[in-house]
């Protein structure tokens, strides 16, 4: 039986090593031409998935039956990439984007997958949590690491008094009010003298652990990583704990709940669910989401100011979670990752680049309106 | 003693319409109470009022003694009042079991904080819940109990009423308020549905229902006592041979079957 099962593992991970491999060329090619090439080669393979049954059914056996050497391999994979990487920063920085823009997609996945509530103001949890740790860096000397943590509960705060007002109101109404929330912290930011105005805040100090700042390179194994790699795994481990807070409230009384009220709110009313303070508690979570990936990226980039937190961004992470999947963690993580590669390959396309996001959710919502990934069943071990 | 809920003039106005209008009710425990009426007579509306989905113009419930006008559904429902609804309103996207497991609500009481700390307990719950759950389907349908991880919304019409039960009854509820259950089923599913809910009575002596049905076989078989609305107002009260000799309520439902005829 033993080799028969390591025999299943080496074809997983050749498969896994297949595909990510895949990936690492694909972010290195920067001709158009090419990436279109490449993405027809991607639909090509997930069309041929669909269709041919049998591969299908294999290959998601294996999945599941070996899911600790699945995870394990996905992550040691994914642990090299700095080195692929090694001599191209700008690679890392996409994929350090890539995991905040994950971050904020599965703290809204919350809001929009599970429960149902248009939120469009991940921009402004994102801001306030990215301002408050900047400012407390700079004036107070305050570390970043505990600034993770206020800038986290501060935009958890500010969740909570967006998150009152908007049970006032439903659907459209509500999503207007957090646009309206979004706006209003975007032209305060604008307008305070203390956040800077519309310079922002520069020289925010980067993060250091046992005295390595993270502005210097990293050495590991006897090769030199781009200071990126400081940031790449500091968002690996932030964006493992975010999915691991994710699955667990899924596979929860909290998360079923959610989902009641995402179906039918009269429903579940009629069934003893307080709907208002469960959706008030998916907007604080997704607001904790949003500030603690606006801490890293305050401190990454090392300077901020109201551009980076204006309502677009909002939009593009509605637009991450409706492409990958409503409540599907999963499908979440790869719509960020998708959508945050895509516009830095098509950079020859910047300038149509809301139009594609509104082409991306118009087609979604009318051809598959759960996603790229939709939400399984829960299953329960019995 | 006290009844398990009591109503007193109940009313309520939408605009110039009386929907319900002046209602005196009660039910005890353990009691099957039948409310027919000809259509738009107000028997949704009084359930609506019941579970507090509307707000009574007029009038007073009280539940084991209590008032409880002007109290949220949520809370309506977590003392006990459970209900079906005349349109089907499962989670029709979630499967069989998590419909019944959210009918578990109101017991459990995991917050986000187990959730992410406190696996061990989550877990126990959801554990606990399942094997409830299992065995609930499995009382009404073997069918079900397989099926139990299919998406509710892929069930035929018969068996989502069954499911809405289910989750009703998984609150353990004292008063559980049945929206015409036989809508769109056929008569042997009608007939199976009636052996469902004399099951629900043995199993659970004390608990009271109130069933609105248009078709009479079932509120002959299932009901001790029968209530009538017309227009919002109550015209009879009786079990079902007295009210179907009352002149009052064979008005109001020829007007109906005449109407049906012409149709
Ligand atoms: N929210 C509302 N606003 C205005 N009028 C309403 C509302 N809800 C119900 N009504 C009116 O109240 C009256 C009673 O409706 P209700 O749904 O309670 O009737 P019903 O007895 O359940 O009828 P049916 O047998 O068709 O289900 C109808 O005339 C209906 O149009
Ligand atoms: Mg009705």
């Amino acid at each position: 039986m033993l080799p028969r099962t390591i025999g299943r593992a080496v074809i997983l991970l050749a498969v896994e090593a297949f595909f990510f491999i895949l990936f690492a060329a694909f972010m290195k090619t920067d001709e158009t031409g090419k990436v279109i090439a490449f993405l027809l080669f991607f639909i090509g393979l997930g069309v041929m998935f669909k269709k041919w049954e049998k591969a299908r059914l294999t290959l998601t056996g294996l999945f599941k039956e070996l899911k600790i050497v699945a995870g394990a391999g996905f992550v040691a994979m994914l642990l090299t990439l700095p080195f692929i990487f090694q001599a191209s920063p700008y690679l890392i920085h996409i994929c350090v984007m890539a995991g905040l823009f994950a971050i904020l997609a599965l703290g809204l996945n919350f809001q929009l997958g599970s429960t149902n509530v248009v939120n469009f103001a991940t921009a402004a949890s994102y801001g306030i949590g990215a301002y408050a740790s900047a400012l407390l860096a700079v004036h107070f000397h305050i570390s970043f690491w505990l600034g993770l943590l206020v800038g986290g509960s501060l935009a958890s705060i500010f969740g909570l008094l967006l998150g009152i007002p908007c049970m006032k109101t439903k659907d459209y109404y509500l999503s207007l009010v957090t646009i309206a929330f979004g706006l209003i912290v975007y032209i305060l930011l604008n307008n305070f003298s203390w956040t800077g105005g519309p310079n922002g805040i520069p020289n925010i100090p980067p993060p250091s652990l046992f005295g390595h700042s993270f502005k210097e390179p990293l050495s590991l194994f006897g090769y030199q990583l781009p200071f990126q790699s400081n940031y790449y795994y500091l968002i690996f481990l932030l964006v493992g704990g975010s999915l691991f807070v994710a699955h667990r409230l899924h596979h929860s009384r909290v998360g079923l709940t959610w989902n009641a009220i995402r179906e039918d709110e009269i429903a579940a009313r009629c069934h003893g669910i307080d709907v208002t303070w469960y959706k008030i508690l998916a907007f604080c979570i997704d607001a904790f989401f949003g500030g603690v990936a606006g801490t890293v990226y305050s401190h990454y980039i090392g300077f901020i100011s109201p551009e980076n937190f204006a309502f677009i961004v909002s939009v593009v992470v509605v637009t991450m979670v409706i492409l990958g999947g409503m409540d599907n963690v999963f499908g979440v993580i790869i719509g960020a990752i998708l959508l945050t590669i895509l516009p830095e390959k098509f950079r020859a396309f910047e300038d149509f680049r809301v139009l594609i996001y509104g082409l991306i959710v118009v087609t979604m919502l009318m051809f598959r309106p759960q996603g790229l990934f939709p939400q399984k069943m829960r299953i329960y071990k019995k | 003693m006290s009844s398990l809920l009591e109503t007193n003039k109940l009313t309520i106005h939408f605009g110039g319409l009386a929907a319900v209008n002046e209602v005196d009710f009660t039910i005890d425990q353990g009691e099957t109470v039948g409310l027919i009426g000809p259509n738009g007579s107000g028997k949704t509306t009084f359930f609506n009022l019941l579970t507090g989905i509307y707000k009574p113009t007029g009038g007073e419930i009280r539940y084991c003694g209590k008032n409880m006008v002007g109290l949220p559904t949520f809370k309506i429902a977590k003392q006990g009042v459970a209900r079906t609804f005349q349109n089907n309103r499962l989670f029709l996207n979630l499967s069989v079991l998590d419909n019944v497991l959210i009918g578990m609500h109101p017991q459990q009481d995991s917050n986000w904080f187990d959730a992410i700390f406190r696996r061990s307990y989550v877990e126990r719950e959801i554990e606990q819940g399942v094997e409830k759950g299992l065995e609930l389907l499995s009382q009404f349908s073997e069918g079900l109990l397989t099926n139990c991880y299919q998406r509710a919304g892929d069930l035929p019409q018969a068996d989502r009423r069954k499911v809405e039960i289910c989750r009703a009854l998984a609150s353990n509820p004292k008063l559980l308020l049945l929206d015409e259950p036989s809508a769109g089923m056929s008569p042997a599913e009608t007939e199976e549905l009636m052996e469902d809910i004399r099951k629900v009575r043995q199993k659970v002596g004390e608990i009271g229902i109130i069933i609105i049905e248009h078709d009479m076989a079932v509120i002959r078989k299932v009901a001790d006592r029968v209530i009538v609305l017309n227009y919002g107002r109550k015209i009879a009260e009786g079990t079902f041979h007295e009210i179907s000799d009352n002149e009052l309520v064979l008005e109001a439902y020829l007007g109906r079957e005449e109407k049906d005829a012409q149709a």
